[in-house]
């Protein structure tokens, strides 16, 4: 009753960007239909029940709807304390997977805790940008000096660090990277560090393809081998090509308007992990290159009014907390849709509320959440 | 903690950055969304397809069962027997550590598996590979073991399943291999029956595949597999196994006997139910094992093809060479297929050649049918007669005097036949060579039948002398099939059966689909026509003169006709031996025909080498077709039946009787054993007063030197032509040519 009151009493004098809400219910709605689509075929195969997967993640959402419910009315300012406590409880969590963790798929990603399984890599992404947009707020003006900045970065080095080796989850270290270093390109007023920086990266990711290519049919590890496969995708059709190219056979195979929803043939065992990060291919194949569009125009939405949010918004730390969730989504949604249609090395990154998995729905969640707690300190002026 | 940061603002630069960063994000997406276009601009129907190729993967074809060819009473001719590959699924195997030493020990034990190659692949392919065959063709006897051992409750067998398929089987081997004909690997019918009823033979694939219901789950359906259907034939597999035994015998006899190669370049036999078209055994030889039909083995002692067919010549000799052991492997590529088709196809139906006399039958048949003869008139036989400006020869050149028709036809008399022929005329002889169905197909339910329509003469191409040799079955092409139907029809009454092997179609389980009844074509001749030629056959076994009486058998009498035909080119001393029978004589009911084409011996031109043959045959055939004995056994002939272990059924006659016909018996006896020493029986039997050479007990003629059968006085090695032959086509003449369905010549090259 008092939430409801303190909405409604605020409602007309403060600002509430339903267009933001309709964006992420409909990507919600949008996700577990898809989810259904996908998932039933081997959810009864493997677990008997074609709605396994879809009452998790079900379950999952309402959850993450309830927590960005209750992150929303909570002023933003009151994360600003815990930054440091939320770094250290990520890492806390990183690190209890090495005696606690459990295994699922060859992977030891994850904690299961009171009947439930939490990865704590999703934890970790939110740690950073509350914490980073501390640190940042508090560099000041040092952060356009290079001290600063690698200060800045150099603080999500040892979550990067720990995500990397403690589950060897390239992807998800590369994000919460990835998040640290936007957060840090918004605020710095020069662009030489960052084009520098992205020049490096570049010329370093280009010697290591050089490599792995001259080094063809020697011994390498698995990343190798994908590099190898991402070149030329049917020569590895039986390894490490095959998830790849199941992919873009779904890509292909929907054409402009797709098969129909619930129509996709991939789904049928073709495609290994079609619910989790090759979703977004199934996508393509049901509803087609349309269907694609609309889902990119949905997270551009998103972006958008991120983007909006932030400019109004009344603090640096409440922009930042924006910032951070704006650079998390764009990062994820670009890698995802980059590696099913082989533009980039096969790598697993999931689909921001459309691909399975609670505790990154719920993380994503408590995220919005931050977004419009952060809405809620712009007054509207009256026009 | 510190206040003024907390409050800081965040500044229009970072306002601006921030748009920089949007529009970065922007463009990266405008890029992936033309990659998604690309991509389905590109490659989409490509992938489509690929799409639906795997799909496929999900079901699995269930082969038919292709039905059996049983003989008439339900013996199995050839049937299909299920049999198991044995397959590897690496990937399952390699999922459970502990299954891979016990699988590995039990496909050792029970399949004599060389484990030590199956685990190398296995080692370097156990992430990937599912389908690897370890065995073929196993029967269920040898694979029960295992999956009972892969049934147990603790089994530790793992990745090991078994597809099935059908194997075809032969259980006689080569018991009747050219009426059956074979199946390819894919089960598709090959030559004979298996060809010709491959439709009826082949059932319908099933399938299992998997679909989405519609609360999208997966189901799985079973269509199963509908059996072929099974013939019933009319062959008899223990009649059969006895012409085969005695083809068999004869080439074993005359095998490199004047040459290398087999006791004669083809041997035919056919056995035929007069009444009703029925073939009751058709073989011929060389024959070929059907479990093993490209053993090369089976070609040793043929005539050698080239990639073409023809004859392969010695460049040297100018002989025809024959397949040995030691040049059968040089055989290769359309040369090894060409000498294939030869063993596997129907020498019965495939071939064609010059009749030669078995065809008087049928020209005093016609010319009495027309009215052009009454049968009962006599002509001068003077050796030779000159018809068109062609002087054409009788066997006997000396001359056998004044003949009836009878007469002719028992002593195989050309000049005779020619004087029925000149009296009937071209346009009658032609008109009844297509009334018995020369030049057409029998329509025999049998593949690869030759067409025979360009290698007869109509009245249109027919002179004088061609009418003269066809009178006596030289200048036309017929195959075996064509002229035992239409000898058939003589002797039946005039009936012309279509011969026929499949009296019935069952189905797997034993009903019957369809009884196929004896299709009556055509009334050829009258019946009184009809007795008349059964009683001149008769001669030519029992008369004094009978160029058959080395055809009878032990215990009976039986009529017929011998042919001895000459091969082209003329005056080669080639020829085409045979003899058409029936029995029993007073109501035919079977007749059989064998024809030995080129005996590999000096002097061909002998009928003995088909009546032999045939004696032996029906020696055993009629006691086993339960056709009683009329005649008296002499001791020897007893002995021979006893060594046959064959009953004897000759009636137990009165004394009366026997004291009538014991002087009877010895007057023939007398008469049969002092033919040669009634040199004065007729003034024409000139040849009787001849000198007997000692090594070939032929006479020899003093004034020519040549050789003189002693008791027909034919020529050995004779022709009866002059002059180069002309005939109507330059294929006719007896080259072994195979038509198909549109008279073009069959190349066969089974997968």
């Amino acid at each position: 009753m008092a939430d409801r009151f303190t909405l409604k009493k605020y409602s007309t004098s403060r600002f509430f960007d339903s267009t933001l809400m309709l964006t992420v219910i409909l990507l919600i709605i949008f996700g577990l239909v898809v989810l259904y689509s996908v998932s039933s075929y081997e959810a009864s195969v493997t677990f008997n029940d074609p709605t396994y997967y879809f009452r998790k993640q079900a379950i999952s959402t309402v959850v993450g709807l309830v927590v960005m419910f209750v992150v929303a009315i909570t002023p933003y300012r009151l994360w600003e304390r815990f930054w440091g406590l939320a770094y250290i409880f990520a890492m806390g969590l990183l690190f209890l997977i090495i005696p606690f963790g459990y295994e699922a798929n060859g992977a030891k990603r994850w904690l299961r805790f009171m009947g439930t399984s939490i990865q704590p890599a999703e934890v970790a992404k939110l740690a950073i940008i509350i914490s980073l947009a501390h640190i940042v707020c508090r560099l000041g003006n040092a952060i356009t000096t290079w001290k600063g900045f690698f200060i800045a970065v150099g603080s999500s080095v040892p979550m990067v660090i720990a995500i990397y080796v403690i589950t060897r989850n390239l992807s998800s270290a590369i994000i919460v990277f990835g998040i640290a270093f936007i957060m840090c390109f918004v605020v710095s007023t020069d662009y030489k560090k960052f084009v520098l920086m992205t020049l490096f990266g570049a010329a370093v990711t280009a010697l290591m393809v050089y490599v792995v290519v001259q080094n063809k049919g020697a011994a390498m590890g698995f990343r190798g081998e994908r590099i190898l496969a991402w070149l030329d995708p049917n020569a590895y059709a039986s390894g490490k090509g095959f998830q790849t190219l199941q992919a873009l056979y779904a890509i292909g195979s929907g054409g402009m308007f797709g098969k129909g929803i619930g129509q996709s043939m991939q789904k049928l065992g073709f495609l290994p992990e079609a619910q989790n990060d090759m979703i977004f291919s199934i996508i393509c194949e049901e509803l087609g290159f349309f269907g694609a569009l609309c889902v990119i125009a949905l997270f551009l939405m998103l972006l958008w009014r991120c983007m909006v949010t932030v400019n109004n918004a009344t603090d640096m730390f409440g922009a930042l907390l924006v910032v951070g969730f704006m650079g998390h989504i764009a990062i994820q949604v670009i890698l995802n849709i980059a590696v099913v249609t082989n533009t980039i090395p096969n790598t697993g990154i999931s689909l921001p509320f459309i691909s399975y998995g609670g505790s990154s729905v719920v993380a994503l969640l408590f995220e919005v959440g931050l977004v419009f707690s952060v809405q809620r300190g712009i007054t509207v002026r009256d026009s | 903690m510190n206040e003024p940061y907390q409050q800081r603002p965040f500044t229009t630069p970072m306002k601006k950055k921030l748009v920089v960063l949007f529009v970065i994000v922007l463009l990266l997406f405008v890029c992936l969304i033309y990659r998604l276009y690309a991509i389905t601009r590109d490659n989409g129907q490509q992938y489509k397809k690929q799409v639906l190729s795997q799909q496929k993967y999900d079901s699995v074809t269930i082969p038919f069962r292709r039905g059996s060819i049983l003989d008439t009473n339900g013996n199995i001719l050839a049937t299909s027997e299920k049999v198991y590959t044995v397959i590897l699924d690496s990937v399952l195997l390699s999922s459970d550590e502990d299954a891979i030493e016990p699988t590995f020990a039990a496909l050792r034990s029970e399949f004599g598996i060389d484990t030590a190659k199956v685990r190398d692949y296995f080692e370097q392919n156990k992430e990937t590979s599912r389908y690897y065959i370890l065995a073929k063709k196993l029967p269920y006897e040898n694979i029960q073991n295992f999956i009972a051992m892969q049934s147990e409750p603790d089994s530790k067998i793992k990745g090991i399943w078994f597809e099935e398929e059908y194997q075809r089987l032969y259980p006689g081997n080569s018991l009747a291999c050219d009426v059956l004909g074979f199946t390819t690997a894919d089960d598709v019918g090959s030559y004979g029956l298996e060809e010709y009823y491959n439709d009826v033979l082949s059932g319908t694939p099933g399938r299992e595949y998997g679909f989405m219901n519609e609360e999208g789950t997966l189901e799985r359906t079973t269509i199963s597999a509908e059996d072929g259907n099974s013939i019933v034939t009319t062959i008899d597999a223990n009649l059969q196994a006895m012409v085969e035994k005695y083809l068999k015998k004869f080439n074993d006899e005359y095998e490199n006997n004047f040459h290398t190669g087999n006791g004669a370049n083809n041997l035919g036999c056919i056995i035929m139910d007069v009444n009703s078209g029925e073939i009751l055994a058709m073989a011929s030889y060389p024959d070929f094992n059907l479990n093993d039909t490209r053993n090369k083995e089976a070609l040793i002692g043929m005539t050698m093809l080239d990639d073409n067919g023809n004859k392969v010549i010695d460049e040297e000799t100018g002989d025809k060479v024959y397949i040995t052991e030691e040049n059968v492997n040089t055989i290769e590529g359309d040369a090894l297929y060409q000498n294939y088709n030869a063993l596997w196809k129907n020498f019965c139906i495939s071939d064609a050649y010059e009749p030669g006399s078995v065809s008087k039958p049928l020209t005093v048949a016609s010319a009495i049918e027309c009215g052009a003869i009454k049968g009962n008139e006599s002509y001068n036989c003077e050796g030779k007669l000159e018809v068109g400006g062609h002087e054409i020869k009788c066997h006997n050149t000396y001359g056998d005097g004044i003949l009836t028709v009878a007469e002719g036809i028992e002593r195989s008399c050309n000049v005779c036949m020619m004087y029925v022929a000149q009296a009937e005329g071209v346009k009658n002889f032609t008109n009844f060579q297509h009334i018995f169905n020369m030049g057409l197909k029998t329509n025999i339910d049998l593949a690869g039948e030759a067409r025979t329509a360009s290698l007869i003469y109509s009245a249109d191409n027919m002179r004088s002398s061609e009418l003269a040799t066809c009178s006596f079955g030289q200048g036309y092409n017929c195959t075996m099939i064509q002229m035992i139907a239409a000898f058939s029809s003589l002797i039946n009454g005039g009936y012309y059966y279509e011969p026929h092997l499949v009296k019935k179609v069952i189905n797997s389980s034993g009903a019957t689909v369809e009884n196929i009844e004896p299709r009556l074509l055509k009334q050829t001749i009258s019946r009184d026509t009809s007795d008349m030629i059964i009683s001149m056959c008769n001669n030519v076994v029992t008369g004094e003169h009978g160029t058959g009486k080395t055809a009878r058998p032990a215990g009976y009498i039986i009529g017929g006709k011998t042919g001895t035909a000459e091969t082209l080119p003329r005056k080669n001393n080639e020829y085409v031996v045979s003899f058409l029978g029936y029995a029993p004589v007073d109501d035919p009911q079977i007749a059989i025909y064998v024809v030995v084409d080129r005996p590999n011996v000096r002097y061909q031109d002998d009928a003995k080498f088909a009546t032999r043959i045939v004696r032996s045959i029906l020696t055993e055939a009629l006691p086993y077709l339960g056709i009683f004995m009329t005649e008296e056994l002499s001791d020897k002939e007893r002995a021979e039946l006893d060594e046959l272990k064959i009953e004897i059924t000759t009636p137990v006659k009165t004394e009366e009787e026997l004291l009538e016909e014991g002087t009877e018996n010895a007057e023939n006896t007398e008469e049969i054993q002092s033919v040669p020493d009634e040199a004065s029986q007729g003034p024409g039997e000139i040849w009787k007063t001849f000198e007997i050479d000692p090594e070939t007990g032929y006479a020899v003629d003093p004034n020519t030197g040549e050789f003189v059968d002693p008791e027909t006085g034919a020529t050995i090695g004779g022709s009866f032509s002059d002059e180069g032959e002309e005939t109507p086509d330059e294929n006719n003449g007896i080259k072994e040519i195979t038509y198909d369905e549109n008279g073009s010549v069959v190349e066969k090259q089974p997968r």
